[in-house]
């Protein structure tokens, strides 16, 4: 979800030191194909295609998208550790993001995902608006609804996500997008893309 | 959606924008299309502010400027009208619940023009969906229908004008910059033009360029830069384009 | 995002240059005499309204705005009262939905004040120091000055940036030192002026002083929290705009002396006209991640008596922690809260998912079945049921 900053500050450094071809864009995610996604165990079999985006919001995290980021922003985190964030911190000194804790009850996900969101955007218009028990991985898992509006954009996104707790790892599939017109275009896809995630090949 | 990110970024770019160190592309349209002769565009106000940047990229917006900025690119752009081969209409301000769509619409239309500069124009950050030779394809989903209700027009048109012009500081800075090798630019002409169907709402053309010519102060460089932003436009008959900046 | 950094340099104009009209600083009592309908005269002033104006527009529409009826109008009651009708009419007043404690005035009459500045006032009193006290930079014209020297600000860091990293965000989230980002001369003008329109709409001013020393203790506490120094006592930094907060709380202090006495503090009716609001701005409070900071917060309101509402915020934030003693504690803490009012049901949420978290399976249960018996059309109530069984 944050990626293609990331992306752009890789792309504004590499013309800052002239460096020729370091930094590994973006690339096409094929349909029909098992990939494991997340530098993880976790893998997905798309239906149709995809691109993945170079920059990662974490390290173990991945982000696919079909119009970039602020049009579609599908978020995988492979196995989240205990006494890490979600994401790489936006600012650590000033406003630290929370962790995750393998103790953590499935209805706290939701929550801490909630806050990191606030933090990490810097607005308070993050809502959770719904959460059910789901099966996710082959484990009882939770599914959300969220929303969430970020300063100065004004544009309403929309999300859904699903979250497991797998070994005492956080595992969850995050998909956001415009209210207008993407998030309802895309979110069936997505939804099929989720029901085909396990762990392993 | 790292806001805190995007304006750390926005600042640097004020100060370190990379220059022309990727021939980038500004203007691509839907392949195939063909607008109906004599179809009638709808113009949404103009988005346009003109002012001084300082040695730090800060914008000091100026009033005069910005008004004589509106006057003449109006001027140009009902001149430009008749090369245009489609009359324009421009829409009336709407209020209440109509307003907070037409607002919604515009936020969005800036994002998906970002996206467009961002995944598609910039090769550097290019998506492996966007770089398939002729393809242009990006929508603001067929809800857009809405703005055009009554107007009877079945294109609608965005457009987004900012310019910040340097400073003798911002310049200095430029000149030791480049000594350093650190690409800093003197001011911003960013300029976008985009042209929906509003039927469907399919982007039919966008053009977008953060480096864009002509001093729209005067009535010459608005006529460029309405000549630049409106470069490419589908079905157009050519409009005579300014000399180079 | 380039919007977003005209908001935001529009929100925290501010500085010297503005001429101080000599002896406005002193002489207690003295409002300076309305001018009426101010119109931009100069260039610069004129570029400034009109970014303003156009910033204003979007601020309008803006989702981020509080549009509740009530709440907009008292806060607009207090300000009116404490500026009168005449300027409180050349002002548009938004309540914004943002954590955090601030106030910021446009320099084209648009004022801003944040929930999270609403959720730390204590009474009337500290309300209209503090609108006057932003009213006073529209009224001395500091937005203008502030603009020259962001300028030369900015310039400082931008060459500092080419030779590598001066972040402008420092200055944006400092923590109380981007309060009401005006210079240290505009603001302590500012603060004088504040006072002094308070204590003639019939204000307490002696109050004023104690929301700096509140502020000083949350800082330092979020500070603490957070593995860094505390900025209680430092001199004035380089990206500082306003006076350290002991400062201001010296200065005020010494300008409540000199007003006449009297006044009234208006503590009941402030607190009756959040109290709709205040779930709602604790809960934006408990999502910043400061535990430090929002513990003693939450004291701090605490001061005149821990009610529901208070006691189920810090059971939360205890929660939220989540070391096996903080569990412990917001189950105790989730009792309390019930033991003044048994219909409190987000607290029987909270104590069911404490007691689960830490062990105590049937209890945690028992907690969750009477949450879901109170409000079975929870968002989350068929995820709470599965952990029935």
């Amino acid at each position: 979800m944050m990626g293609p900053m990331i992306g752009r500050v890789a792309a504004a450094l590499l013309v800052l030191t002239g460096a020729a071809a370091a930094w590994a864009g973006n690339t096409l995610v094929a349909a029909g194909q098992r990939v494991a996604v997340a530098k993880s165990a976790l893998t997905v079999a798309p239906a149709s295609e995809w691109n993945r985006l170079g920059a990662r919001p974490g390290r173990q995290t991945e982000t696919w998208t079909l119009d970039g980021d602020p049009l579609n922003d599908l978020t995988f985190y492979g196995g989240i550790e205990t006494g890490r964030p979600l994401f790489r911190e936006v600012a650590k000194r000033t406003k630290p993001l929370p962790h995750f804790s393998s103790t953590m009850l499935l209805t706290d996900l939701p929550a801490l995902f909630e806050q990191s969101y606030r933090i990490a955007l810097d607005t308070p218009l993050v809502t959770i608006d719904a959460s059910e028990p789901a099966s996710f991985l082959g484990e009882k898992a939770v599914r959300f609804r969220y929303g969430f509006t970020r300063q100065g954009e004004e544009v309403k996104r929309q999300g859904e996500a699903v979250a497991a707790i797998v070994g005492g790892r956080l595992y969850m599939i995050t998909f956001e997008a415009p209210s207008i017109h993407f998030f309802g275009r895309d979110i069936g896809r997505v939804r099929d893309l989720v029901a085909s995630a396990r762990l392993g090949a | 959606m790292m806001h805190r990110l995007a304006a750390w970024l926005g600042a640097m770019s004020c100060i370190l924008s990379p220059v022309a160190a990727f021939a980038q592309e500004k203007s691509a349209s839907r392949p195939g299309f063909a607008m109906a002769p004599g179809a009638c565009i709808l113009l949404f106000r103009p988005d346009i502010s003109v002012g001084a940047q300082s040695t730090g990229g800060i914008a000091e917006p100026n009033a005069d400027w910005t008004q004589e900025a509106r006057e003449h690119l109006d001027a140009a752009l009902g001149r430009a009208q008749q090369g245009m081969g489609h009359p324009i209409v421009t829409a009336a301000a709407p209020v209440g619940e109509a307003a907070a769509a037409l607002a919604a619409y515009r936020a969005l239309f800036s994002v998906v023009a970002d996206s467009v500069i961002e995944y598609q124009f910039f090769p550097g950050n290019r998506l492996p969906t966007k770089k398939r030779a002729g393809q242009f394809d990006w929508t603001m989903g067929p809800g857009v229908a809405a703005l055009g209700q009554g107007s009877g027009c079945g294109y609608g048109l965005f457009l987004l004008t900012e310019d910040q012009f340097g400073s003798t500081g911002r310049k200095m800075l430029q000149i030791v910059a480049l000594m350093a090798r650190v690409p800093v630019t003197s001011g911003v002409h960013k300029g976008y033009a985009g042209l929906v169907d509003l039927r469907t709402g399919e982007l039919i053309w966008l053009n977008a360029d953060r480096q864009m010519g002509g001093d729209v102060r005067t009535a010459d460089g608005a006529a460029k830069r309405v000549a630049q932003l409106l470069e490419g436009f589908p079905g157009a008959v050519p409009v005579p384009a300014g000399s180079g900046q | 995002m380039i919007r977003a950094g005209i908001a935001a340099l529009l929100a925290g104009l501010a500085l010297a240059g503005a001429p101080v009209r000599a002896g406005a600083a002193s002489g207690a009592g003295a409002l300076p005499p309305y001018a009426g309908l101010y119109q931009p005269s100069t260039v610069d002033e004129r570029g400034l309204w009109m970014k303003a104006d156009e910033y204003e527009r979007q601020l309008r529409d803006s989702a981020f705005v509080i549009r509740d009826a009530a709440l907009n109008a008292y806060v607009r009651g207090v300000f009116c009262r404490t500026v009168g009708p005449d300027r409180c009419a050349a002002v548009r007043l938004y309540v914004m939905r943002v954590p955090q404690f601030n106030a910021t005035m446009m320099p084209n009459g648009a004022l801003q004040i944040w929930s999270g500045l609403l959720l730390r006032v204590r009474s009337e009193a500290e309300l209209a120091g503090i609108l006057g006290h932003e009213f006073a930079h529209f009224e001395r014209r500091h937005g203008l000055g502030r603009l020259r020297h962001g300028r030369v600000m900015t310039d400082i860091a931008s060459w500092a940036g080419v030779l590598g990293g001066v972040s402008g965000l420092v200055v944006q989230t400092q923590a109380i030192g981007s309060i009401f980002t005006h210079s240290r001369a505009d603001e302590s003008e500012a603060d004088l002026l504040g006072a002094r329109y308070g204590a003639a709409a019939g204000y307490d001013a002696r109050a004023l002083p104690a929301i700096w020393m509140r502020l000083m203790d949350e800082a330092d506490a979020t500070a603490l929290g957070r593995r860094q120094r505390s900025h209680r006592y430092d001199r004035v930094s380089f990206f500082a705009s306003h006076p350290t907060s002991a400062q201001r709380a010296a200065d005020l202090r010494a300008a409540a002396a000199a007003l006449p006495p009297g006044g009234e503090s208006g503590d009941q009716r402030l607190v009756g006209a959040i109290a709709p609001w205040r779930s709602a701005f604790l809960e934006d409070q408990l999502k910043l991640n400061d535990f430090e900071g929002t513990d003693v917060l939450l004291r701090q309101i605490a001061e005149a008596g821990w009610s529901e509402d208070l006691l189920f915020a810090r059971a939360e934030l205890y929660r939220g922690r989540g070391h096996p003693r903080d569990l412990v504690a917001a189950a105790d803490l989730y009792r309390q809260a019930i033991g003044l009012n048994a219909g409190h049901p987000e607290s029987w949420r909270g104590l069911g998912l404490a007691l689960l978290r830490g062990g105590q399976v049937d209890e945690g249960r028992q907690a969750l079945r009477h949450y879901l018996a109170a409000r079975p059309d929870a968002a989350d109530a068929s995820m709470l049921a599965a952990l029935l069984t």
